[in-house]
């Protein structure tokens, strides 16, 4: 498959603070690919820079064949940006924000109010249009920011925390529409923070913190080398501890001590659960492993300030 | 400098979201000027008499013309700007499309130049009202041509101030201690010949000082050589300022 992103040694400072430190990625055409990471691990920071509104520090970031760079119009018309926060036009209606954003593209008149009406309906938008944006919800917001990004009909589409704030009925509403675009060809760059949506759409993710990748892989392989497959949850006091893992020492699975939690990652978490059973232990729970235990191991569990 | 047609697109946009707000910004255009001329012209009209052998109002249309729109080209590109920065992240979303930085800002200039023409214009129609004239129609163009420079030139200067303002109120500072005395200084509302040398000095570093000379003529009919120069200086700021004022503000916008 054709690579559409490779940044090499990618630095972003901003003054002391480093952002991204010295990563490296490639990214292949057509796929949905995921930065996932605590606050301020660098993800928004590197998209920033793929989709030519932020300058790179050092290093190297080419984008379809081209550097990207501020100035790089090119680039910048055939990527599509799902920002994070909403930036809507609040003076404007659904319809006008539409319009005016097709202008920027220098999409023909007629053109754009037929893509309009088209996104507005990929959207489920089409009874809002002469609306003020101040009168919409958060996840219609979000879905017309959606359809402003398609206006463009991108290649590559950058969503940054798209689903942040919503409902499950407007999340997965978001997630089948990122979906489906990505059937119909466009390459899907995301960033997030919830695991779920990681494993929802991506087909392979790097794990950031502190501006460094920790992972990459794909989402149900990192979970498997990671972790395993199961999860056994117990929550008891600390003192407690010597005891029950001496209880469980046959059983080969990993441990941790998280809070008032311990962990167990196991392969097969079934014979642990029936030793709890008869160890009469009630506070414990047994789960699939998820992407969010890579993070959690990867990123550590305490606060991420 | 990366500037390109995509400007008219910015102005495009305000043009769109301008539907919503011209009959209270006419209205302002309108009134504001009212005051002015009503109050200082008849006013103080009646102590000051005859000016040059025509009324006090006459003498004070042309200066209040140009600083009408210096002021609303100024207010455009503080607090409108600022909006669309800070609170509205417009430009954050303006960027990522094939415009500009450069065109974002250049767009917005030109608004607040083309927010200035039309209070200038509404001003003329107002004195025209009330009796006072352009000398002839044929320099009615000149006086146009007037408006837009300064429109320019206040607006690239007040998009300095707003590329490191933190804050609404930072912007007093500006309109305070400099927009305001600059209408004092520059022969708006008596003239100048009756300062002291330095402060003569002082008011013909003021572009404002040189707008008003040229608006003056275009009433008075009056022309000489120094109006030339007067020209010739509000370009050349007008230039330095619109240049700065889009560096400045691409700092503040790409990070």
């Amino acid at each position: 498959m054709k690579t559409i992103v490779t940044a090499q040694k990618l630095v972003k400072k901003f003054g002391e603070l480093v952002a991204v430190d010295g990563i490296s990625f490639e990214i292949r055409e057509g796929e949905c690919f995921g930065f996932l990471g605590p606050n301020g691990a660098g993800k928004t920071s590197t998209i920033r820079m793929i989709h030519c509104v932020s300058p790179l520090t050092s290093g190297r970031l080419i984008v379809n064949g081209l550097p990207a760079h501020i100035d790089n119009r090119a680039l910048k018309m055939m990527t599509g940006v799902i920002p994070q926060e909403i930036t809507l036009d609040t003076d404007l209606t659904v319809y006008e924000n539409l319009i005016v954003f097709a202008h920027f593209f220098s999409i023909p008149k007629r053109e754009a109010k037929k893509r309009i009406a088209d996104l507005l309906q990929f959207v489920e938008l089409e009874a809002k249009k002469k609306v003020k944006i101040d009168e919409l919800s958060t996840g219609m917001k979000r879905r017309l920011l959606i359809a402003r990004a398609l206006l463009n009909r991108p290649r590559l589409i950058v969503a940054d925390e798209p689903t942040t704030g919503l409902d499950p009925q407007a999340k997965h509403l978001i997630w089948q529409r990122l979906r489906q675009l990505k059937t119909q060809g466009a390459t899907l760059i995301l960033t997030t923070q919830y695991m779920e949506e990681a494993q929802q759409l991506c087909d392979r993710v790097v794990i950031m913190h502190r501006g460094k990748i920790l992972k990459e892989g794909v989402p149900s392989k990192l979970v498997a080398e990671e972790i395993g497959r199961e999860v056994v949850e117990i929550r008891i006091p600390k003192e407690d501890d010597e005891k029950v893992l001496s209880d469980l020492a046959s059983f080969s699975c990993g441990h941790e001590r998280v809070g008032d939690t311990l962990y167990f990652y196991c392969r097969d978490g079934q014979g642990l659960m029936k030793k709890l059973v008869e160890l009469d232990l009630h506070n414990y729970l047994n789960r699939p492993a998820s992407l969010e235990d890579v993070f959690l191991k990867l990123t550590g569990r305490g606060l991420i300030e | 400098m990366n500037l390109s047609y995509r400007v008219y697109y910015v102005f495009y946009r305000n043009l769109v979201s301008y539907k919503r707000f011209i009959v209270p910004t006419f209205l302002v255009s309108l009134i504001e000027p009212l005051f002015y001329l009503i109050t200082f012209g008849i006013g103080m009209g009646a102590y000051i008499g005859y000016f040059g052998g025509k009324p006090y109002l006459n003498f004070l249309v042309p200066g209040v013309l140009v600083s009408s729109v210096m002021l609303s080209s100024t207010f455009e590109c503080l607090y409108g700007t600022f909006v669309k920065i800070v609170h509205e992240k417009l430009y954050d979303s303006l960027i990522a499309t094939p415009v500009s930085a450069e065109d974002a800002v250049a767009g917005d200039i030109a608004w607040a130049s083309f927010r200035g023409l039309v209070s200038g214009t509404l001003m003329l129609m107002v004195a025209s009202v009330m009796g006072v004239l352009p000398a002839t129609l044929l320099s009615v163009p000149l006086l146009l041509v007037l408006m837009v420079l300064v429109g320019i030139l206040f607006g690239s200067l007040a998009m300095i101030v707003t590329s490191f303002a933190p804050s609404f109120d930072f912007f007093n500072y500006y309109t305070e201690l400099i927009i305001t005395p600059m209408l004092f200084f520059s022969g708006v509302f008596f003239p100048l010949d009756k300062f002291p040398a330095w402060m003569k000095t002082f008011s013909s570093f003021i572009p404002l000082t040189h707008a008003v000379n040229i608006s003056r003529a275009v009433f008075t009919g009056v022309y000489d050589r120094g109006l030339l120069f007067s020209f010739f200086y509000i370009f050349i700021l007008e230039g330095i300022a619109f240049f700065i004022g889009l560096k400045s503000m691409k700092r503040r916008l790409i990070k």
